[in-house]
């Protein structure tokens, strides 16, 4: 009796839970690969940084060129990488395959630097940019990419597998 | 077993001593001990290994069934008198030769009767072995000092000492056609996942080679799928507190018969970084040594590469840090002096590993004179690269498993021949495919970078952290546990 009460109690729980864990996991992984994309720029790997799209593209401000500009571009990658996290529990939990998200890496890229490049004024077009910057942002959304899809479609697998082996046993 | 083909022990006992001289090669092989003795006017037999039992047992039991003639007068009740006789803890009856051959070889004493269907066996092994002693490879400042021997009652022992719970399971399982080496599967029956430990138990029992004479690594190759992935898989330890505790966290443990180390299941790169000496400091001081850790590993990795790609195109470098790369230009090609200076450093960790000690001090003075100055002075390296190929060299020695050093020291070539060929496409390539690659491996289901990739925040923490102890309540979620509280959580 008391095991079936606990077993109902997971079952309220768990979906809650497994949402705003994803959603953490985006939060933290926007923070971590900014921080690597920071690292990446201030080591000329790229021309452009966090905070040429989320700063430098609409404010001119002094402190954005200084490390508070930085700081504050990185977190808020983390608040939209949140959205980003969101998107792909919403689209594509289903799918248990690291590929995917990595494939998801690269689509995200993609708007990122074609589809959404005329908002960010600072950033330039795709043609102009170094191959160098294509070839290390392209592998740090990857990255960027697999870290949130992945993470996220393995918890909802170990998730259910986890509750349909609690209810056999 | 299979009871199909077994062969029954006949009730005549020259037909034993027949199929014992033939098949088995008593006489012959000059370690297999026989002994017939009369009892009441009746035939009986002994064998034995005369390597693998203790003689002061043997002479004990043959003692007294020797004085059974002197004590004893009922002749039809000879079986019983002789059980009752044999003055040991361990008797068992058996009914098969296979049996009789199988435990003989083991180390046991098989008692033949003439007239009888059943067999008597001793166990007086007493297998050539050591004393547990603190393991090289994993030495503490404090912590207890015992240590896995090869044998593997003793290394059950070691940790049953340590979890008295009656729901710790020791299972015994065969492996080796030829060689039939035990295999001990150790596991807390409610806290392990059970479809794990059938998992591992079917994997054990589908090997069907002649010996595992490498013991537990060959075990190793058989139960992951990846066979050339340089990474390992499990870990080995030859501490039982370290053993113990996995146990407890709900890993499952397997013992092999003549290894000190044994197998740590399931296992994530995370396992292979941490160390028990963090455990016995305070939690602080265990943080700071794993983050110091962390970065030596990390150095071990990156570093040469990250370094050869700043010397190559020292464009890269803020201002700030425009000093770094080599001053001169130097005879060799950058790269071509990181391998050998890396190559150089290999020579010597694998002299070393079988140096006799008294030559040690010999090969540490012509190591530090020959690559560390002449080489210098003769312009085959330059002095920054021997500082680089010198820190990451230390940084795999602080990695505290071996078989992730080496496995690490790979890669760093894979990435300095990669940054050598295409500069910054092979390295920001060559690491995003490393870390891909790692994030794909899987330890029986387990993802290899787990809790980092993919990502479980309770998790990284303690892994980030060492957590003290009545803070942890939880068992690790990537091991399934059935039973996830390891104290009450204290309001």
């Amino acid at each position: 009796m008391s095991e079936d009460r606990q077993l109902e109690q997971n079952k309220r729980e768990k979906p809650m839970t497994l949402v705003t864990r994803s959603l953490i996991t985006g939060f933290i992984g926007g923070l971590l690969w900014s921080l690597l994309g920071f690292v990446m720029y201030y080591f000329s790997f790229s021309e452009v940084a966090p905070k040429t799209f989320l700063l430098r593209s609409w404010l001119v401000a002094e402190w954005t060129d200084s490390w508070l500009g930085n700081v504050v571009s990185i977190l808020m990658v983390g608040v939209l990488s949140i959205l980003t996290a969101f998107i792909y529990y919403g689209l594509f939990k289903k799918i248990n395959s690291m590929w995917m998200a990595s494939a998801f890496g690269i689509v995200l890229w993609f708007i990122v630097f074609y589809v959404a490049q005329p908002i960010f004024i600072n950033v330039p077009q795709l043609t102009e940019l170094s191959a160098n910057t294509i070839i290390s942002t392209l592998c740090l959304f990857i990255l960027y990419g697999t870290f949130i899809g992945y993470s996220i479609s393995y918890d909802y697998h170990d998730t259910i597998l986890t509750e349909e082996r609690k209810q056999t046993e | 077993m299979k009871t199909k083909d077994k062969n029954p022990i006949s009730p005549n006992i020259n037909d034993t001593e027949a199929y014992m001289k033939e098949l088995v090669g008593v006489g012959t092989s000059f370690d297999l001990g026989f002994r017939e003795i009369i009892i009441l006017k009746n035939k009986v037999q002994l064998y034995y290994l005369t390597g693998l039992c203790d003689t002061s047992v043997i002479l004990q039991i043959l003692k007294v069934i020797v004085e059974i003639n002197d004590n004893e007068r009922n002749k039809n009740k000879i079986p019983e008198i002789i059980e009752n006789r044999l003055i040991h803890q361990q008797v068992n009856r058996i009914k098969t030769m296979d049996e009789a051959v199988d435990q003989v070889l083991s180390g046991l004493i098989v008692v033949f009767i003439n007239g009888e269907r059943e067999a008597f066996v001793v166990d007086v092994r007493h297998y050539p072995g050591r004393q547990p002693e603190e393991p090289d490879t994993e030495h503490v400042v404090r912590g207890s000092r015992d240590g896995y021997t090869e044998n593997i009652i003793e290394n059950t022992a070691l940790t049953r000492r340590r979890i008295r719970d009656a729901r710790l399971r020791h299972e015994m399982l065969k492996i080796g056609e030829r060689s039939k080496t035990d295999v001990c599967v150790c596991y807390l029956q409610d806290v392990a996942d059970g479809g794990l430990v059938k998992l591992i138990k079917k994997k054990i029992q589908d090997v069907e080679i002649d010996g595992i004479t490498m013991t537990d690594k060959t075990l190793e190759e058989f139960m992951n799928k990846r066979k050339w992935n340089p990474y390992p898989m499990v870990r080995f330890t030859e501490r039982p507190d370290v053993a113990a505790h996995h146990i407890l966290e709900g890993h499952v443990l397997i013992i092999v018969d003549t290894s000190p180390s044994v197998m740590i299941l399931p296992t994530t790169f995370f396992h292979h970084v941490q160390h028990a000496e963090e455990y016995r400091q305070a939690p602080t001081i265990g943080t700071f040594i794993r983050w110091t850790r962390f970065l030596a590993i990390l150095a071990s990795i990156f570093l040469l590469p990250l370094w050869l790609l700043f010397a190559m195109e020292p464009t890269l470098l803020p201002k700030e840090l425009s000093f770094i790369g080599p001053n001169e230009e130097g005879n060799i090609p950058i790269f071509i002096q990181i391998i050998l200076g890396d190559l150089g450093v290999e020579f010597l960790r694998m002299a070393a590993i079988h140096t006799p000690t008294p030559l040690s001090t010999a090969m540490g003075l012509i190591a530090a004179v020959l690559i560390g100055q002449i080489a210098i002075d003769v312009g085959m390296l330059s002095p920054e690269v021997i500082l680089y190929v010198a820190i990451s060299a230390i940084g795999s020695y602080v990695t505290p498993s071996y078989e992730l050093s080496v496995a690490n020291k790979l890669i760093r070539l894979i990435l300095i021949l990669s940054t050598a060929a295409f500069g910054l496409y092979g390295f920001s390539i060559g690491f995003t495919l490393y870390i891909l690659f790692l994030a794909n491996l899987k330890s029986l289901r387990t993802p290899y970078l787990w809790p980092f990739l993919p990502f479980n925040g309770k998790a990284i923490i303690q892994i980030l952290c060492r957590i003290p102890v009545p803070y942890s309540n939880s068992r690790p979620s990537i091991v399934h546990p059935r039973n996830n509280y390891r104290q009450p959580i204290k309001k």
